[in-house]
């Protein structure tokens, strides 16, 4: 009777269990395992088992929703490092944002990332729009994931809006009150809507806290929800697939 | 040798009708888990090979933010102070298309009218698009529309960003520079 390797050797023994523990298969050494694995993972079950090769040509999705996805997570986590610092009152936000841009170890590359990667969202969400209008991708059976989508297109939209307010500085202020003005326009509920968006009849303390709300828990959630709800249909509708 | 699933296309793109009721039955059995066995519709298993893919796309993604991030400041402009006004203030650069139809259109129409238009549009287009293919071919009156309108939200964007200077007059100084002077002041 010869022992096999892991009872020889408990160390080995106890990290093969540990492993076996954590992750349900092994290394996916054939396509038998790599489905397997696929199926029963949490985070990979967003995907199929297994996908046409057409539909994950780079040159089909252009990779825009999955960046527009990507991103939305990387200003999750940077925005998280920023609300560490920044309280959202006129008499400290400005010097918040300040502190993290000039003084905080590595602030600035954390609010550069956070900016920039919110105006790319714009694009790439606004591009992923256009491949998917110009694929048809919106056509029967997916016609409600477009709907989806052109919420997901406003509420990406507002919430770079409501981020603009926050660092309180000249930029912020008019760029805002330029933007609530346009709600004005609107017949007799206009003024109502900025009073409501502004907490106030000017971009003052009311208005900071009410983006500030708005930016850090409420559009992100509904954001992350329709989301969700969008790859949901991604994944029953199946991919579109090449031309 | 080719299985079409319910729910699938033929080969050149047109979409077969959606199937009246879900099959019930074992696990993923609704699902358009379509394989056909051709050589352009092979099929690969997403993990590892999609997933290794996406890896690599948002690694590239993350590199490039840093160095954006490494090299460009975002902008902090002196605290916020309602006496000053800038000249020009502008809204944020996907919102300026807005404020320069504003230039241009009565309120009601360039501030209500058109943006509720393109919104509610929008929400229809897969319900007003009556047309079945997907073949680029067949929907040149939908592609030409959309272009279109493409092309004038961009063009609305650029203006606004950059030929609009004080009080949001047009101003070509912006992207020349003025003239007799060496540099953009
Ligand atoms: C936060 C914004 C959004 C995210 C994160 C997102 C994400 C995604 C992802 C990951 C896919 C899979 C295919 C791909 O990568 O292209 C997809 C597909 C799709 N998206 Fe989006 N999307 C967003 C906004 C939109 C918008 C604005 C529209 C249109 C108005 C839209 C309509 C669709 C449709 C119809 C599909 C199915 C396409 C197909 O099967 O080929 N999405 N989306």
């Amino acid at each position: 009777m010869s022992a096999t390797p892991d009872q020889a050797n408990p160390v080995r023994a106890f990290v093969a269990q540990l492993w076996g523990s954590v992750f349900r298969h092994g290394l996916p050494t054939n396509d038998k395992v790599a489905a397997r694995t696929a199926l029963t993972n949490f985070f990979l079950h967003i995907h199929p088992v297994r996908v046409k090769k057409s539909a994950v040509r780079v040159s089909y999705t252009l990779c825009l929703g999955g960046l527009s996805f990507f991103l939305f997570i990387l200003l999750t986590i940077t925005g998280l490092f920023l609300m560490f610092y920044y309280i959202p009152s006129v008499d400290t936000a400005y010097q918040n944002v300040s502190d993290l841009q000039f003084v905080a170890v590595f602030g600035d590359i954390i609010r550069n990332m956070h900016r920039w990667a919110a105006h790319a969202m714009v694009i790439t969400v606004w591009l992923h729009m256009a491949r998917v209008f110009y694929q048809g991708a919106y056509k029967p059976p997916r016609e409600f994931n477009w709907v989806i989508g052109t919420f997901l297109l406003l509420i990406t939209l507002l919430l770079s809006f409501s981020g603009y307010l926050l660092p309180w500085d000249q930029l912020a202020i008019w760029a805002i009150t330029v933007g609530t003005n346009m709600a004005k326009y609107a017949p007799i509920v206009g003024p109502y809507t900025r009073y409501l968006l502004l907490g106030g009849d000017q971009v003052a303390q009311g208005a900071l806290i009410r983006f500030y709300v708005l930016h850090v828990i409420a559009l992100p959630l509904v954001g992350f929800l329709l989301m969700v709800v969008h790859f949901w249909r991604v994944r029953k509708d199946g991919f579109t697939g090449g031309l | 040798m080719a299985t079409v699933v319910e729910g699938g296309r033929d080969p050149r793109g047109t979409v077969t009708p959606r199937p009246q009721a879900p099959v019930p039955g074992p696990e993923l059995a609704s699902t358009p888990l379509v394989i056909r066995r051709r050589e352009d519709e092979e099929t690969v298993v997403t993990f590892p090979y999609l997933v290794w893919r996406e890896f690599l796309a948002g690694l590239a993604a993350f590199c490039f933010l840093l160095l954006v991030s490494i090299q460009i400041n975002a902008p902090l402009l002196s605290r916020a102070n309602t006496s000053i006004t800038p000249n020009p203030a502008k809204a944020p650069w996907y919102f300026v298309g807005l404020q320069e139809l504003l230039e241009r259109f009565p309120p009601i129409m360039a501030g209500v009218a058109f943006p509720s238009f393109v919104i509610i549009f929008m929400i229809l287009t897969p319900y007003l698009d009556r047309n079945q293919s997907r073949r680029p071919q067949d929907r040149k009156v939908a592609i030409v529309l959309f272009t279109i309108y493409m092309c004038l939200a961009v063009a609305f964007v650029v203006i606004g960003e950059f030929f609009r200077g004080e009080a949001f007059n047009w101003d070509w100084t912006l992207i020349l520079g003025h003239p007799g002077l060496s540099s953009p002041v």
